[in-house]
């Protein structure tokens, strides 16, 4: 699964840059076509949802998604045959 | 299903403004509603007028968007006159506290069958930022631009007093706790309260010295302490800090109820 | 029977099954014959804990499909008028019957008017229309309850059983019909926008807890019932859908009883002032006095007043300072004399013979 931010929802409040503990949301730098400064994601596999959300059924942690305001944030299904990075942590 | 499924998704993005809590507050609803397994077609949702009230509008199931303050009125005829639907209100400080405090304190009595989630920043934020009934005295608004001089009702202590099975408060910085608590509410027949402190940044932050949305949610974070922390500090004699914003589940209850499905 | 025992009889025949209100004088005996049946007709009564929240609970219980009704009189009438407005806007079904009394403000709690004729057309904010009855006899209360109950279905909009306290507590024999015909209300078909109006400009009906997902609010409305409060052209269309669907039928709605067509003294009433006409009508027959009775007040059917071509003036006896003569006038050359009574006491036949005898 991929950690994406829907850019037409989102409005740039940073708050998901605060909840996260992989620390993956940072502040954006610079203003998309609508003019919001999206946060940029700081190698996503790394969430547990990336890895393992397909695998339980269900969404873990979550932190992000449940606290973003404008439902901006979802897991997508990756294309078939797409590249993915797998991080595993210690 | 996830809380996405609830969500009309034409509707969105909605209305709030970036960083506001109540889109956090709806978020926390919908997963606590996800896991009670409940149907669209059995679930209703009710609402004032306020920011807090049009969340309603961004649901898929049918929903009564009503007149200021009057939402648990009308909650109450929905839920006596069919017991089978699940009945949900979403209100502002000043939906509820104020314009229908009356309502409040009398839905609270009969102990009627609904969940109450009750955003509460603190402030009338649809109509640019006045002083509530919950406005924290010395805070900024713009009826109160020398600070608020009056005390500031306590919602909980409120629902408790009047009646209610279930009263719970947290923030939209606990997000899992407050799901927690709203699917408590749920499950708990009678009238469950849950109060959501939540940030708004445009017409409470702004003036309050909160200069961004996280400032706000740090306080929160910093803030917050459990309910029983304050128990065991009073019965310690301890001070509990003025500004503490207390935290946890106040009432759980099974006082006669009214509505409940049969 | 009582008038206002009556009223409550009628609305249970017509399958109410939803009272929400608060008590007041004179209307009480409506709310407390309905606590004692409903129950036992498997329906609710329940007493709020003010008038706002009685019309506010009758609009959500009628929303679940249920008919339901409240009962008033002035104060209560006016705590109601902002719930009213919402009723209309999201065009709710339900019945207010209102047992008027002398105002303004707490006025004469146990004395008859008709002081709240234009509150009812016009007592909310904006523009709007709505449906209002007005019975004369305690047979009245209760057929005209049954009336109001399936227009209100029919045409999806707030309707008033505007009596007064003389009808109220008024005591008469009645016949009850051993069965009630009913008028269901219009469901609204799968695959139609919740507030899409059909050819006669009301709606189908998205009944809660039937899967539609509809989102009913106060606020301006696309037919998909979502919020648009910006855009003129549509706000424009649903005020005067809303008007529309009443006025375009006012004269189906029509409802009016006439007495002496060819007479060139015409009486017109509505409510409790009919009974004194009726009184002059029976004491002199040979006068040919004429009466146009409304038991329908809104919408105005001005095509009634044509039944008497041969009018030279029209009386208007009301117990108030001359509301609905101020409607009729509008709608007429034939000049319209008011005949205003207040305090609580019916118009005596003398006094309306006397107003008749400078137009002989
Ligand atoms: C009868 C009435 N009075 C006043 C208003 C104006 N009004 C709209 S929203 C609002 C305050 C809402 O405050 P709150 O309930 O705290 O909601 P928030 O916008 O803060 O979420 C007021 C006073 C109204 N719509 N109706
Ligand atoms: S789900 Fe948790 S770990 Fe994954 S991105 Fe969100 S906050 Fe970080
Ligand atoms: S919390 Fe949501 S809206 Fe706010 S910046 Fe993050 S993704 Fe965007
Ligand atoms: S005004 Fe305040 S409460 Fe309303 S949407 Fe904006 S931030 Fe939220
Ligand atoms: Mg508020």
């Amino acid at each position: 699964m991929r950690l994406v931010i829907d850019e037409r929802r989102c409005k740039g409040c940073n708050l998901c840059t605060m909840v996260c503990p992989y620390r993956i949301f940072k502040p954006g730098t610079k203003p998309n076509a609508r003019g919001i400064v999206v946060p940029e994601l700081d190698r996503p596999e790394r969430c547990a949802n990336c890895r393992l959300q397909a695998l339980y059924g269900r969404t873990l942690c979550g932190m992000c998604q449940m606290i973003c305001p404008d439902q901006a944030i979802r897991w997508e299904e990756e294309k078939p045959g797409e590249a993915t990075k797998v991080a595993i942590e210690f | 299903m996830t809380y996405a499924d609830w969500l009309r998704e034409d509707r969105l993005p909605h209305i709030y403004c970036a960083g506001c809590g109540n889109g956090t507050v709806i978020n926390c609803t919908l997963n606590a509603l996800d896991r009670m397994g409940w149907k669209k077609e059995e679930t209703i949702f009710v609402s004032g007028i306020g920011c807090s009230s049009r969340a309603p509008g961004y649901i898929v199931t049918d929903s009564l968007h009503t007149t200021h303050g009057r939402a648990l009125a009308f909650a109450t005829g929905i839920k006596m006159a069919n017991p089978a639907l699940h009945v949900v209100v979403f209100t502002g400080d000043g939906d509820l506290a104020a314009i229908g405090g009356n309502h409040f304190i009398h839905a609270c009595r009969r102990n009627i069958d609904l969940t109450v989630v009750c955003m509460n920043n603190q402030i009338y934020g649809m109509t640019g930022g006045q002083g509530s009934p919950t406005t924290p005295r010395g805070a900024l608004s713009t009826t109160t631009p020398y600070g608020s001089q009056e005390p500031a009702f306590d919602l909980c202590e409120l629902a408790s007093a009047a009646g209610a099975n279930f009263v719970s408060r947290w923030t939209s910085y606990h997000v899992k706790e407050l799901t927690r608590a709203v699917h408590t509410g749920f499950e708990t027949p009678g009238f469950s309260f849950i109060e959501a402190l939540v940030q708004c940044p445009t017409n409470y932050g702004r003036r309050n010295k909160f200069r961004n949305v996280m400032d706000q949610i740090e306080y929160f974070k910093t803030h917050g302490i459990l309910l029983q922390k304050v128990k065991r500090l009073r019965e310690e004699g301890k001070p509990i800090p003025d500004d503490a914003i207390v935290l946890g589940d106040f009432v759980q209850r099974n006082r006669a109820a009214m509505g409940v499905r049969r | 029977m009582q008038g206002n025992t009556a009223c409550a009889e009628g609305a249970l025949a017509a399958g109410c099954r939803f009272f929400g209100g608060y008590p007041i004088t004179p209307s009480t005996e409506v709310a407390e014959h309905m606590a004692a049946k409903l129950p036992k007709t498997g329906g609710v009564f329940i007493q709020m804990e003010d008038e706002i929240a009685g019309i506010a609970a009758v609009i959500g219980a009628s929303w679940t499909g249920m008919r339901a009704m409240t009962a008033t009189s002035g104060p209560g009438f006016s705590l109601m008028m902002e719930n009213i407005g919402f009723a209309v806007m999201t065009e709710t079904p339900c019945v207010l019957v209102n047992i008027q009394r002398g105002g303004p403000s707490t006025g004469q709690p146990t004395m008859s008017a008709q002081g709240d004729m234009f509150q009812c057309r016009f007592g909310s904010h904006g523009d709007y229309s709505i449906i209002a009855l007005s019975p004369s006899s305690v047979q009245e209360m209760y057929e005209l309850t049954i009336k109001s109950f399936d227009l209100a279905d029919r045409f999806r909009v707030p309707v008033f059983l505007m009596a007064d306290e003389i009808i109220g507590h008024m005591r008469e024999r009645i016949e009850i019909p051993p069965s009630v015909p009913r008028v269901e209300r219009k469901p609204l078909a799968r695959g139609v926008l919740p507030f899409h109006p059909d050819e006669d400009l009301v709606p189908g009906f998205p009944q809660f807890g039937m899967g539609y997902g509809v989102h009913v609010t106060g606020l301006t409305h696309d037919e998909r019932g979502y919020p648009c409060t910006t855009s003129p052209s549509l706000h424009e269309e649903l005020v005067k859908r809303l008007v529309a669907k009443i006025e375009s039928a006012r004269h189906e709605i029509a409802d009016y009883r006439v007495t002496n067509p060819d007479a060139e003294v015409v009486f017109i009433t509505y409510g409790s002032p009919a009974r004194s006409v009726e009184q002059v009508i029976h004491d002199n027959p040979s006068d040919r006095v004429g009466h146009l009775r409304f038991r329908v007040v809104w919408p105005f059917p001005e095509k009634t007043l044509w039944e008497f071509p041969n009018a030279r003036v029209f009386l208007v006896p009301e117990q108030n300072l001359g509301q609905m003569a101020r409607e009729i006038e509008r709608h007429t050359s034939v000049p319209v004399i008011s005949l205003p009574k207040l305090g609580g006491a019916l118009h005596t036949p003398e006094e309306l013979k006397r107003a008749m005898e400078a137009w002989r």
